[in-house]
């Protein structure tokens, strides 16, 4: 049932890429630039970021005012605000569609994991800035999540009042607590970056940014809400005033409106359970479907004979897979004996796509079930039947 | 552009008419059936349905599929291999431009069918002979269509001239002289 559903997923994504392919040509369909798109959110973020940091204050009495203050008095306050609330809410959609489409067609496979578990951490603190985020205007929003995630964090057995009091600095609300959240705001943005090394170690040229289009279309899209509909903070929170009803941000907060529905500890559980799934996804076993014959194609073997040290492949791996050492000795045919580097293929790199072999003219490289004397034989075949 | 052209558009629903009117140009060219070699990506179009047990085609039993890993994984001499050996045409098809399963297969070969072509073209052999096409899973209509026209345009062609002396597969080698050390097989004759 699940694998039939997920078949069909795929079925759906690549239906939405050809009706999308109709209207722009291939290079430009943004579904083939998630990771760009959200990488360039993720800029948008920092740099608007810095601005409403240099005038935000994380005090108890002060941190509405200042932000207040933003939106009222800085020239543009309200418009940078804008960008970062929209911004963020861009992110959180680029960043889930980079995810869904990962998984609908099964780029985890192989030794892709590496992006994979990066990327879902990337995907849980980018969801944990967000609310953390909500927190930092201190309205009577933030005193409600305050709240909400004191009470689901206090529903952990034996742990669950000492990771509250780490998280917010005390019992209650404290003058810990909002320092707290902005570092914890702007330590795991930065943290991002790291994460984001990671996510692109394996990768070759990865696709940072999106077409200039999607580039320029995002940013007049954030910039026409953050005129049209104004980033605002509700009332400012006070103890005596306790806050009602949560406005929600959807992207960020729907934990909290399943509160409605959960109890906390089902909450925290149930997170736990797809987190963990999630990250569990490039390890299950690969299903072989009718349709792709092909699979497990065996990890490319360098033929050290013919290998002229020409970097050929070096330059055209996809996943960072090989790498040109020292030779320690000269090759077999003529061309390989006067080179000064070996190809190598590093096996946990590999996911056996074979484009190294593609790239190779001296015959130097193979995927071991896929030899190119089967390929020949076949053409052979075809030509003479 | 080394491309067979845009994939067919709005017609591309309906299921192309058999008698494609582009077939009725030149003399003679309906009645010979070019012998088509076509690498089909394994993560591109779904063989499912379009390929007979011996890997020709249903529609187009003058082209035979040979499944690859990724459209990368060809090496460029294979495909003059091909055409050497009795095909009159070869084509790659990959997954469409940018969504690569293996993230820049795709661009990949069709810059080395790009210089393929011009290394064709110094040999005398009809750089329309190679083609790279660009359909995902489920476009089996649309690859369908787009074969069919690529078989077309190969059957317009004039006739090859006699094959060249065979040289080193790719062009990275300085060109060794003909008689020099010829690799692979010695071309099969052309047929009639
Ligand atoms: C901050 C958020 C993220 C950014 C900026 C980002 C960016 C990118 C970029 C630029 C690429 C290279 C794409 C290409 O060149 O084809 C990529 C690949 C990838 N990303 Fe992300 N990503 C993010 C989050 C995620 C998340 C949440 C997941 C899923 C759990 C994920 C999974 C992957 C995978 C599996 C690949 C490899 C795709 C392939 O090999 O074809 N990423 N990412
Ligand atoms: S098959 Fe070759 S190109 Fe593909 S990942 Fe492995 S080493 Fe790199």
């Amino acid at each position: 049932m699940y694998r039939r559903l997920l078949a069909s997923l795929l079925r759906w994504t690549l239906r939405l890429d050809v009706g999308i392919n109709r209207v722009y040509p291939a290079d430009f369909n943004p579904l083939y630039y998630t990771g760009g798109l959200s990488n360039l959110f993720l800029t948008i973020l920092i740099l608007s970021g810095l601005f409403l940091f240099f005038y935000y204050v994380p005090s108890y009495n002060e941190a509405y005012t200042t932000v207040q203050y933003i939106s009222e008095r800085v020239p543009y306050g309200q418009i940078i605000r804008g960008i970062h609330r929209y911004s963020a809410d861009g992110f959180m959609i680029v960043i889930l569609l980079h995810f869904f489409r990962n998984w609908f067609t099964e780029r985890f496979r192989f030794s892709r994991d590496e992006p994979w578990i990066s990327g879902m951490m990337l995907l849980v603190f980018a969801g944990f800035i967000g609310v953390t985020g909500y927190v930092l205007v201190w309205d009577q929003r933030a005193e409600l999540l305050v709240v909400m995630t004191g009470n689901a964090l206090a529903a952990i057995p034996a742990v669950g009042g000492w990771l509250r009091n780490l998280l917010f600095g005390g019992p209650g609300l404290t003058n810990l607590l909002l320092p707290r959240m902005l570092f914890l705001h702007v330590g795991p943005a930065v943290l991002l970056y790291v994460l984001l090394w990671w996510h692109y170690v394996r990768l070759r040229h990865p696709k940072v940014w999106p077409p200039a289009v999607w580039t320029l279309f995002s940013l007049g899209v954030v910039l026409l809400l953050s005129g049209l509909i104004p980033a605002a903070s509700q009332p400012q929170a006070s103890p005596t005033t306790p806050p009602r009803q949560l406005a929600v941000d959807w992207l960020f907060l729907l934990p909290y409106v399943s509160l409605k529905y959960l109890t906390p500890l089902w909450l925290i559980v149930l997170a736990t359970v797809i987190i963990v799934y999630g990250l569990y996804i490039p390890y299950q076993l690969p299903e072989t479907r009718a349709e792709m014959g092909l699979r497990e194609s065996g990890i490319a073997q360098v033929i050290d004979a013919n290998c002229t040290g020409c970097e050929l492949s070096y330059y055209d791996c996809p996943y960072n897979a090989i790498v040109m050492a020292p030779s320690p000795h000269p090759g077999v045919t003529k061309a390989a004996q006067a080179r000064k580097l070996l190809a190598i293929v590093l096996e946990s790199r590999c996911v056996e796509c074979g484009i190294c072999i593609g790239a190779c003219p001296f015959e130097a490289l193979e995927l071991p079930h896929f030899l190119e004397q089967d390929v020949q034989a076949k053409v052979l075949t075809a030509c003479r039947s | 552009m080394p491309e067979l052209g845009p994939p067919p558009k709005s017609q591309s629903q309906s299921a192309p008419a058999p008698g494609n009117p582009a077939r009725a140009a030149g003399p003679g060219a309906a009645a010979r059936r070019p012998k088509i070699v076509g690498f089909l990506c394994d993560w591109a179009v779904s063989a499912e349905g379009i390929v007979r047990e011996d890997g020709t085609m249903r529609d187009l039993p003058n082209v035979t599929l040979i499944k690859v890993p990724c459209s990368g994984f060809i090496r460029p001499s294979w495909l003059e291999f091909a055409l050497k050996n009795g095909a009159d045409g070869t084509f790659v098809c990959g997954c469409p431009l940018g969504d690569c399963f293996n993230r820049l297969g795709n661009n990949l070969i069709q810059d080395r069918v790009a210089q393929m072509r011009r290394r064709l073209e110094r040999q005398k052999i009809q750089p329309d002979r190679v083609g790279t096409i660009y359909y995902g899973l489920r476009e089996q209509e649309q690859f369908v269509a787009a074969v069919r026209e690529f078989s077309d345009r190969v059957a317009q062609l004039p006739a090859p001239p006699p094959p060249p002396p065979a040289r080193r597969p790719a062009g990275v080698s300085p060109a060794t002289p003909a008689d020099g050390s010829p690799s692979g097989p010695t071309p099969a004759p052309e047929e009639p």
